[in-house]
């Protein structure tokens, strides 16, 4: 991994992303809107390696790991591109097209999110410096 | 021959003869067949000096070779002649169900010149073609003449027709298959009306065709087919249509407002988005003939002003240009304005993009009452839109429907006033529902270059620069930055032939992202036996280019015709794009240099005609 010591660091990054992002009220109603169970698959990065959020009936939940029940939509992709994802320093088109992100389900909700990828990439930004790694923000 | 039938019938309605014509296997080999076949045809036997609502225009409807095959995006057909809109080259493409029932019948295309003394159809079933007296149909929508014809001939007959806009000779009249599909753009519906030509209806009794290679074919046939269906863009378009990611053009600056005067206006995005059409009024799904993607909507408004009964369904240009490129938010309204243009068989993108001129130039005062008959024309006044203008445009009714039945550019013409400046195309076609400034800058480039006027389906760019596709094996590999120049031209250079290849080939432009260039070449050999390398295919794109390019030499047409509006290349006033220049002239240098072009002609060097077998075509231009 380029900007990671261990698969643990991008799960602690990413997880505490999504509290923030939780508390913005713009990207708390979209996340709602998906009402779906998403597990992010970084696998090929470690066993461990790998988050899931479920927006489900309103609420929004986050956990390390492969969620218990059974996903209606998988994201995999490397911990780093995730990185840069969240960064939004990749465009994920191009990188579903050229297979650096794998979908499997219905990623129409996820879509509607695609253009707040702006705001959640400054919230990005705060949580890494919050976590004291300033060396991993992407200019 | 294999894949193409090699007949086509001729239809000279001033005499009332049909034929059967047999065209060189060298033009099938080197065209290809939809609109590379078409403009072949049109350059060696069509009159080039005939006005396009003349008896003497030509008007051909082609086929490629995989119309018939059962693959989802082969179902397509173009049709092609001299635009009335653009009065230059113009050609259309077409899904739904027309394209394999000709095929099957045993015919790759059908050629029409002359002009039928009453209203007439022309009938094809299998072999048998004849012309038919359709005065009881002349008058009527496009709704009930489908369902009209299907009760005369029989609920499996397919059919082309028009509506009342084609019969006024509206520049931008379209031809609708089956009610739904349409060959919207450059006007050939109204080259159909003036030829009184209500429609065309064809059935064939075996659902066969010829395949050079089948054993291969059905292999890969089983593998795309697949591809295509489980492909992330095909579940998010058959789940919320081809609007389905509306929301994140309008953050990116790609959908047009206001006639072009803004990129971005959020609340819009969700309101016209495809999911709320979901949500809100989608009753079915719908596909063109054997198409797994199933893109196309049918829907439902129940009540309120806009209220329409179940039937087709607005897909995303119909629903920009009736929305945020006329200041409208209402997504009902859209529904209910692309239905009327359905009945009344009028083309959605250059309709929405005259109507939101002359709101523009009217709120600017340039179009004043006495030019409209009284009509007021406000920013987002859907009502008017639907209860006055587009009724006025399709039958030519007032000053109002006189004015902008003629488009967006004749009428800029005639009120002057400087609003020429505001109108957005390029070579006279209403610019589609992407905003080069937003959506790419490549777009810019190929719109200009497009031979038949601004157009996001001639070639792949758009999706290019998205990051949606990309072809290693011929060099296009590029990681594109949307709102830059950076590799455009080289970009564009193969996009172009690939977009050539793909119209000619009639696939579609959805279905075709999962096609790789190496399936192309094996679909072209294992269907028509072409005997091709991706080298010989691209070529062949390149050469059909040129050869709509040298067309429109023959009308008048030079490099500064390759060309954007300056309200399409004036810096975006707001959004992600704000402020950013686009480096046209740079780009456009730059195409010509790399694809061997006189940069002041706009047509190719002699030894790039050379160069891709065109010394005969040369000789004519050159």
């Amino acid at each position: 991994m380029e900007y990671w010591k261990d698969e643990t660091e991008p799960i602690t990054a990413f997880l505490k992303l999504f509290e923030e992002a939780k508390k913005d009220e713009e990207l708390s109603s979209g996340l709602k809107k998906v009402n779906q169970l998403i597990w992010f698959d970084y696998t090929e990065d470690g066993p461990n390696c790998s988050f899931h959020i479920d927006c489900r009936g309103g609420k929004i939940e986050s956990g390390a790991g492969k969620p218990s029940e059974t996903p209606d939509l998988i994201m995999s992709l490397s911990a780093d591109d995730a990185h840069r994802s969240w960064s939004n320093k990749l465009n994920p088109v191009m990188a579903i097209t050229r297979r650096k992100i794998r979908v499997k389900g219905s990623a129409t909700g996820l879509l509607k999110l695609a253009p707040k990828l702006k705001k959640v990439a400054t919230i990005y930004e705060g949580v890494l410096r919050d976590l004291g790694w300033q060396d991993k923000i992407l200019k | 021959m294999h894949g193409n039938t090699g007949t086509i019938i001729g239809v000279d309605l001033s005499e009332g003869r049909v034929d059967k014509i047999n065209p060189p296997e060298e033009w099938y080999l080197c065209y290809v067949g939809g609109s590379g076949l078409a403009a072949k045809y049109f350059w060696e036997r069509g009159d080039l000096e005939a006005d396009p609502l003349s008896p003497e225009a030509m008007l051909l409807f082609m086929n490629g070779p995989f119309a018939g095959l059962k693959l989802s995006g082969a179902s397509r057909s173009s049709v092609g002649g001299r635009s009335p809109l653009t009065g230059h080259w113009g050609d259309s493409s077409c899904g739904g169900y027309f394209a394999p029932e000709l095929r099957y019948a045993g015919y790759d295309g059908i050629v029409i010149t002359g002009r039928a003394d009453k209203p007439s159809l022309i009938l094809i079933e299998d072999e048998r073609a004849s012309i038919e007296d359709a005065s009881d149909f002349w008058g009527l929508g496009i709704g009930e003449t489908n369902r009209g014809l299907k009760e005369r001939y029989g609920k499996n007959h397919r059919t082309l027709v028009i509506g009342p806009a084609g019969e006024n000779l509206v520049k931008y009249a379209a031809i609708l298959n089956e009610g739904h599909h349409a060959f919207g753009r450059a006007g050939f519906g109204a080259v159909m009306g003036s030829k009184n030509l209500k429609g065309i209806v064809v059935r064939a009794t075996r659902k066969e065709m010829a395949i050079a290679h089948p054993e291969r074919f059905a292999e890969l046939r089983g593998d795309l087919n697949l591809r295509i269906k489980d492909a992330l863009a095909s579940s998010v378009m058959r789940e919320n249509g081809t609007a389905a990611n509306l929301e994140g053009g309008a953050f990116s600056g790609d959908v047009p407002i206001r006639n072009f005067t803004s990129n971005f206006w959020e609340e819009m995005g969700e309101a016209l988005a495809g999911s709320t059409l979901t949500e809100k009024y989608l009753t079915r799904r719908w596909q063109c003939a054997y198409c797994t993607v199933r893109c196309k909507r049918v829907v439902e408004v129940p009540d309120g002003p806009f209220a329409i009964p179940e039937g087709p369904g607005p897909e995303y240009e119909t629903i920009v240009s009736f929305g945020a490129m006329i200041g409208s938010m209402d997504l009902a309204a859209a529904c209910k304005a692309g239905r009327l243009c359905n009945d009344f068989g009028m083309d959605t993108i250059s309709a929405g993009g005259t109507i939101a001129w002359a709101m523009e130039a009217f709120e600017r005062g340039d179009l004043t009452p006495e030019n409209t008959g009284g009509v007021e024309l406000r920013w987002g006044d859907m009502a008017t839109v639907v209860e006055i203008v587009l009724p006025a445009i399709a039958l030519r009714k007032g000053k109002l429907g006189e004015l902008l039945s003629e488009g967006s550019i004749a009428s800029a013409r005639r009120i002057g006033k400087g609003s020429l400046a505001y109108t957005c195309h390029s070579k006279g076609l209403e610019a589609p529902m992407h905003d080069p400034r937003g959506g790419g800058h490549g777009l810019a480039l190929t719109y200009a270059m497009s031979p038949r006027g601004a157009c996001h389906v001639a070639d792949p760019m758009l999706f290019i620069e998205m990051g949606a596709c990309y072809y290693p094996e011929i060099g296009l590999e590029y990681e594109l930055e949307p709102k830059t120049d950076e590799n455009k031209p080289e970009s564009a250079v193969i996009s172009i032939a690939l977009g050539a290849i793909e119209n000619s080939a009639c696939f579609c432009q959805f279905a075709d992202r999962e096609v790789t260039i190496p399936d192309w070449v094996e679909l072209f050999n294992t269907v028509a036996g072409y005997g091709w390398d991706a080298d010989e295919m691209m070529r062949t794109g390149r050469r059909i280019f040129h050869l709509k390019r040298l067309i429109n030499y023959r009308f008048g047409l030079t490099a500064e015709d390759d060309d954007l509006t300056p309200r399409m290349l004036e810096p975006a006033r707001d959004g992600e794009p704000e402020g950013i220049e686009i480096n046209f002239s740079g780009m456009k240098a730059k195409f010509y240099e790399l694809m061997g072009m006189d940069p002041e002609k706009g047509i190719a060097l002699p030894e790039t005609l050379q160069q891709h077998g065109m010394t005969g075509e040369s000789s004519r231009v050159w």
